[in-house]
């Protein structure tokens, strides 16, 4: 018996399922006759074959009225757009564009423009949803424009431009800033640059003087081409090219990053390495992964590795890299929940992890610190994975806590915080299964797996 | 308008005309004018109504 995703269901033609790990998308005959028109094209082929669009092929189904099954490989890990980073946003909608454009020239087209649509897979972007092509019909707009300057111009355009982070709008409001929102939110001086005088002040002028009308018939009969969409996606193409963040503004993190000490980066290896040996973890999840130093140990294993930091600059320059890594932007003490439709479509950061092995270096510190969490709360909260967790503790006496206590008297301090009150807790909720120093006597690491899993 | 689940945005359509360039502004034009003859038609359509009820005398 299959059951349908949580997050796929706006389009009739086209919706996903998931039956015994495979994942599949039924069709109804409208959607049947789009995926003929796209899987017959060399455009399929080559888009396919480049990386770009997931891979995708017909296969029989029964239990269900579906005209047709078609059948993907599982993407490892979904991410969303509030998760993204700039450099991730930006190159996933040239990825968008670079389609659009292509599909055109094939006599396709694509019914939307949405980040949802698109997954990072080993690093790079990857549009995953066949369902939005369809053959084109001459005269017909680009339905999608709209959506794509609501989803990934405006955003890119709050980074580049307004120096402001466009992750927390994205997870408040899935649907984008709107023109009308952009032209508060912009400066005058950016408003008068050519590219924001057209998408952002004539489309939010010309969004109050037609909402409701209908035009389509009106600009078929006028002599709309896929030219003008054409001409238009290369604008947007040189425009987004050009959107280029300084880092400013990346605002999810207010404490200070932690300057992370690299003469123990070995042993922290190599303590990861022999928890990876014995466990044979097939996902590892890095809390605060910073640079994607130990994530990628985790990769070289054959492991997927999820790093989730806080710092936007760090895991952009991940990314920009070209990590392998997933990679996803989260404040740890605020991570993405579930939310969408029903609080289901868009599941949160942890049920999408699914970790069989935790990675916790340098981080419960700077949650009992500086985020003021008890550690008891840290530490259900790592048991609450249900899988062994690497865990490195830093006593008091550690000049890193020195620092970020400097403000701070003892009794604002939760309890717990030494080495022995420390395994105290530790011992109530995991069994020990190695220990090593670090950092001349102040740091530790534990190897801990959860009682009675 | 809306297509399916998304809401194309009319202006938008017609913004996209004129961002396709020179060949886009003719279009867009062409468009606007035949979308506000259509408005015209219709409102011409309803206003011999009103002038039959005011034939009608009323009392006071």
């Amino acid at each position: 018996m299959y059951q349908p995703d949580p997050g796929s269901f706006r389009d009739p033609a086209s919706h996903v399922v998931h039956e015994g790990g495979r994942v599949l998308r039924l069709l109804d005959e409208r959607g049947l006759r789009g995926w003929e028109a796209l899987s017959s094209s060399e455009f399929f082929a080559e888009a396919t074959a480049a990386g770009k669009l997931i891979p995708a092929h017909r296969v029989d189904f029964e239990g269900s009225e579906a005209a047709a099954a078609i059948e993907h490989p599982v993407v490892p890990f979904v991410s969303y757009p509030y998760e993204w980073t700039f450099s991730m946003l930006k190159d996933a909608a040239l990825l968008q564009l670079d389609l659009l454009d292509r599909a055109l020239r094939a006599g396709l087209t694509i019914k939307d423009a949405t980040p949802f649509n698109i997954q990072f897979v080993d690093g790079r972007p990857q549009f995953i949803d066949v369902g939005s092509f369809e053959a084109y019909e001459p005269g017909e707009p680009w339905i999608g424009y709209r959506q794509f300057t609501r989803q990934f111009l405006f955003p890119l355009m709050l980074h580049a431009w307004a120096g402001v982070a466009y992750q927390p709008w994205l997870r408040g409001d899935m649907e984008g800033p709107t023109a009308a929102d952009m032209r508060r939110l912009l400066s005058l001086g950016r408003r008068l640059k050519p590219a924001a005088m057209m998408h952002v002040s004539l489309q939010a002028r010309m969004e109050e003087r037609m909402s409701g009308a209908s035009v389509r018939q009106e600009l078929k009969s006028a002599g709309f081409s896929a030219e003008l969409i054409l001409a238009n996606v290369a604008k947007l193409q040189r425009l987004v090219s050009s959107l280029e963040w300084d880092g400013t503004g990346h605002g999810w993190v207010e404490y200070e990053s932690c300057s992370h000490v690299e003469r123990d980066r070995e042993t922290k290896g190599g303590f990861l390495e022999g928890a990876i040996e014995r466990h044979g973890p097939r996902r590892v999840l890095d809390l605060g992964a910073n640079d994607g130093y130990f994530s990628e140990i985790a990769r070289r294993h054959g492991a997927l590795a999820v790093a989730v930091d806080g710092d936007e600059q760090v895991l952009d320059a991940l990314y920009r890299r070209g990590t392998t890594v997933s990679l996803a932007l989260g404040d740890l003490t605020n991570p993405s929940p579930a939310q969408g439709w029903a609080g289901v479509e868009r599941p949160s950061l942890f049920q999408r992890a699914r970790p069989d092995l935790v990675i916790a270096y340098g981080l419960i510190h700077h949650l009992i610190y500086t985020a003021s969490i008890p550690p008891t709360t840290v530490i259900d909260w790592l048991a609450s994975f249900g899988c062994p967790v690497l865990v490195e503790f830093v006593s008091p006496e550690d000049p890193m806590v020195a620092r970020l206590t400097a403000n701070k008297t003892s009794a604002e301090l939760h309890p717990g915080r030494t080495a022995p009150e420390f395994e105290s807790i530790l011992g109530a909720r995991f069994e020990t299964l190695g220990r090593v120093e670090l950092g001349g006597g102040v740091r530790a690491l534990y190897e801990v797996a959860p009682l009675n899993r | 308008m809306i297509f399916g689940y998304l809401d194309a945005g009319s202006g938008s359509l017609i913004l996209q005309a004129v961002l396709g360039g020179a060949a886009g502004i003719a279009v867009a034009f062409k468009a606007w004018k035949a979308r506000l003859m259509g408005k015209e038609a219709m409102a011409e359509a309803e206003a011999p109504a009103e002038s039959d009820d005011q034939a009608v005398p009323t009392e006071t």
